[in-house]
């Protein structure tokens, strides 16, 4: 379920991820902090992974540094590794990265309004990835598109090939930007938010629409979000991430069910009912400090009530329990102490 | 797109209206009396009379507007003061002659601007980009007559390679009319170029930004196509409409340009026209010129139209 290191954290024979994220460590250029700090995460084939936290968290440059799409203007991995069905991609060329971008690995973005060339037909820009990828002609990647028109469900799809973004509406273009991404079989799709810009019902059709494909595909699935409901509904695992770190992990029912971090549960929203029915003991105050004032320990100190001392100036690390649900903070398990602070 | 030029071209009437008035007006408002030029030395009133009376200068200014805009239409300028030609006749013959420089101005420019702009967006930051811009700023504030002169010293003068002026009808010697031509062609061509170099640039950073050019990075296309296919054909849509108000410049400088290159073009015509209060001629080149600047906003509104789908279906 996991591809953490500790011996005893590993269930079976664990089959190989097909991503795992090790140790990702990224500074942005002027910063005097890592932006993203010894990020791991892992995910199978046919798995879905929800990557979550509020905004500026490092979700997004999680998943573009996966991509290789980092710009390497505006910040260095300085640590870590990102395997690709065992392959290091960090190590990779250019040009082997530009192979892999777009056909066994894809990507989908937030805004569809913005994502597609407004100058060329979504056929073409479909087309386009497929010729990248496969030796055929443009007829060929003119079918293939048409092909995968009608599997993303688009209406009269023979039409809509030949159609600019802007005749299109934002659904229709986010389906264009899977169609896009699934168009050379990926064995791994990322989703960087991909219905936060849609209305309520498209987002439901949209998410519908991509566990569908993964299922029938087989491709893992990274999706990105802040929307809990979405994590509910759609994935396998969760890794919830807080200021570039990611304080927890696990299969969804054990982190929805028994959530270890104080930032899991201010998530939520709630806390266990163990508490004794004091009704409910925490938002999360405050905001997420600049990265200036960061604490050197743990980075949700500044707003978690729990927090001493010691976790200020001391990194948790993570803790791996039988069944793979890890969790960074010095304080848990949290039953013990809302108990005792109750009493 | 057919009622689109057509609709465009009936925008155009109005100005060009409002443009002849102007024109028109200037004889009025330009200090200087014709009569008094033409009839030189003999300033019997009779005579002056004699030509005000020839030339209709007696008549309402309102009639002879219609006079005039009424013989315009049918191709008839009047006649040069100076020289007794007809204004058509002259225009029709240095017209050539500016247009080759224009065209040649045109090519210096893009081929120079165009790929400086792009390379110093792409490289933002680096030497090469601080380079560029310091060549755009160096082409922007080097005078024209400057350039034209210190060039001539160099090339024509010093090194022998090209005549320093004169001029040679494309269709009778291309060799020798591109030889004559390729200095005050470069000299016109660089302050453009200057100017496309700095608005390309802005435009691909601007581009560059943009979502679509991270989506084509996500689909594994290569830095080339990322660049020239998916951020330049954005970028491309201002300098479009750019290209058509530096083509205004572009006349503005032939004017300098040729009287340096002794080229005789459009420039030198309307020079020599005002030294001599030949409004006839002043009017028609200005009308020419306006006609060509409303022409060449035209096909660069169509083309943006054509290259951008956007605006294709607000039709």
């Amino acid at each position: 379920m996991q591809a953490d290191t500790s011996p005893d954290a590993s269930i079976g024979a664990p089959a190989e991820p097909v991503l795992a994220v090790e140790d990702l460590t990224i500074r942005f250029h002027g910063q005097s902090i890592d932006m993203i700090d010894g990020v791991d995460f892992s995910i199978e084939k046919g798995k879905t992974l929800c990557l979550v936290g509020e905004s500026g968290c490092g979700k997004s440059v999680t998943s573009l540094a996966a991509m290789g799409l980092l710009s390497r203007k505006a910040a260095t991995i300085r640590k870590g590794a990102v395997r690709f069905k065992g392959r290091e991609l960090l190590a990779l060329s250019t040009r082997e990265m530009e192979k892999l971008r777009g056909g066994d690995m894809a990507m989908i973005f937030q805004e569809p309004m913005t994502s597609l060339n407004p100058v060329f037909t979504v056929g073409e820009q479909v087309a386009e990835a497929v010729r990248r990828h496969r030796r055929c002609s443009r007829s060929e990647a003119r079918e293939r598109a048409l092909e995968m028109f009608r599997r993303v469900r688009i209406p009269a799809p023979e039409k809509r090939l030949d159609d600019y973004p802007h005749q299109l509406s934002g659904g229709m273009r986010q389906r264009v930007m899977i169609a896009m991404a699934l168009a050379n079989d990926p064995a791994l799709l990322i989703a960087d938010e991909p219905t936060t810009a849609l209305d309520v019902t498209i987002q439901a059709q949209i998410l519908d629409l991509m566990r569908e494909l993964q299922e029938e595909t087989g491709a893992a699935l990274l999706l990105i979000t802040h929307d809990l409901g979405v994590v509910g509904e759609i994935a396998d695992d969760v890794a919830v991430m807080y200021a570039g770190r990611v304080i927890e992990k696990g299969t969804v029912q054990a982190v929805f069910s028994d959530p270890q971090h104080p930032y899991t549960l201010g998530l939520m929203g709630s806390m266990p009912s163990l508490s004794g029915g004091r009704g409910r003991l925490m938002t999360i105050a405050g905001s997420v400090p600049p990265p200036a004032l960061m604490p050197a320990g743990c980075r949700f100190a500044t707003r978690c009530p729990f927090a001493d001392d010691h976790c200020r100036t001391h990194r948790p690390e993570t803790t791996v329990t039988a069944d793979g649900h890890g969790f960074a903070c010095f304080k848990a398990p949290l039953e013990m102490l809302v108990g005792g602070e109750a009493a | 797109m057919l009622s689109y030029i057509g609709r465009r071209l009936l925008i155009a009437i109005p100005t060009l209206i409002i443009v002849s008035i102007f024109v028109f007006s200037l004889q009025k408002i330009l200090p200087g009396d014709p009569v008094l030029a033409m009839a030189g030395e003999d300033r019997n009133p009779e005579t002056l009379e004699y030509l005000r009376e020839k030339y209709r200068l007696n008549d309402p200014v309102i009639h002879q507007y219609f006079y005039w805009i009424g013989g315009a239409l049918q191709g008839d300028l009047g006649i040069s003061l100076r020289t007794n030609q007809p204004v058509t006749q002259l225009i029709a013959a240095k017209l050539p002659v500016t247009i080759q420089l224009a065209i040649m101005s045109m090519i210096f420019a893009f081929a120079i601007g165009i790929p400086m702009g792009i390379l110093s967006a792409v490289k933002k930051g680096t030497v090469l980009d601080y380079v560029a811009n310091i060549v755009a700023l160096s082409g922007l504030s080097i005078p024209n007559f400057w350039l034209g002169i210190m060039l001539i010293l160099l090339v024509s003068v010093n090194l022998g390679w090209l005549p320093a002026s004169g001029y040679e009808p494309f269709f009778r010697d291309p060799i020798r009319s591109l030889e004559t031509m390729i200095m005050p062609a470069f000299v016109l061509g660089t302050a453009l170029a200057a100017t496309l170099m700095r608005h390309t640039r802005s435009a691909m950073l601007g581009v560059l930004q943009a979502d679509y050019v991270r989506t084509a990075r996500a689909k594994g296309l290569s830095e080339k196509a990322v660049i020239l296919k998916h951020t330049f054909r954005n970028a491309v849509l201002p300098i479009v409409t750019l290209s058509a108000l530096l083509f205004g410049e572009l006349l503005a400088g032939a004017v300098l340009t040729e009287q340096i290159f002794t080229i005789p073009g459009f420039g030198k015509l309307i020079v020599d026209a005002v030294f001599n209060r030949d409004y006839a001629v002043v009017q028609g080149v200005v009308l020419c010129t306006a006609i060509g600047f409303i022409l060449m906003n035209l096909v660069a509104d169509v083309l943006y139209v054509l290259l951008n789908p956007r605006m294709r279906q607000a039709l």
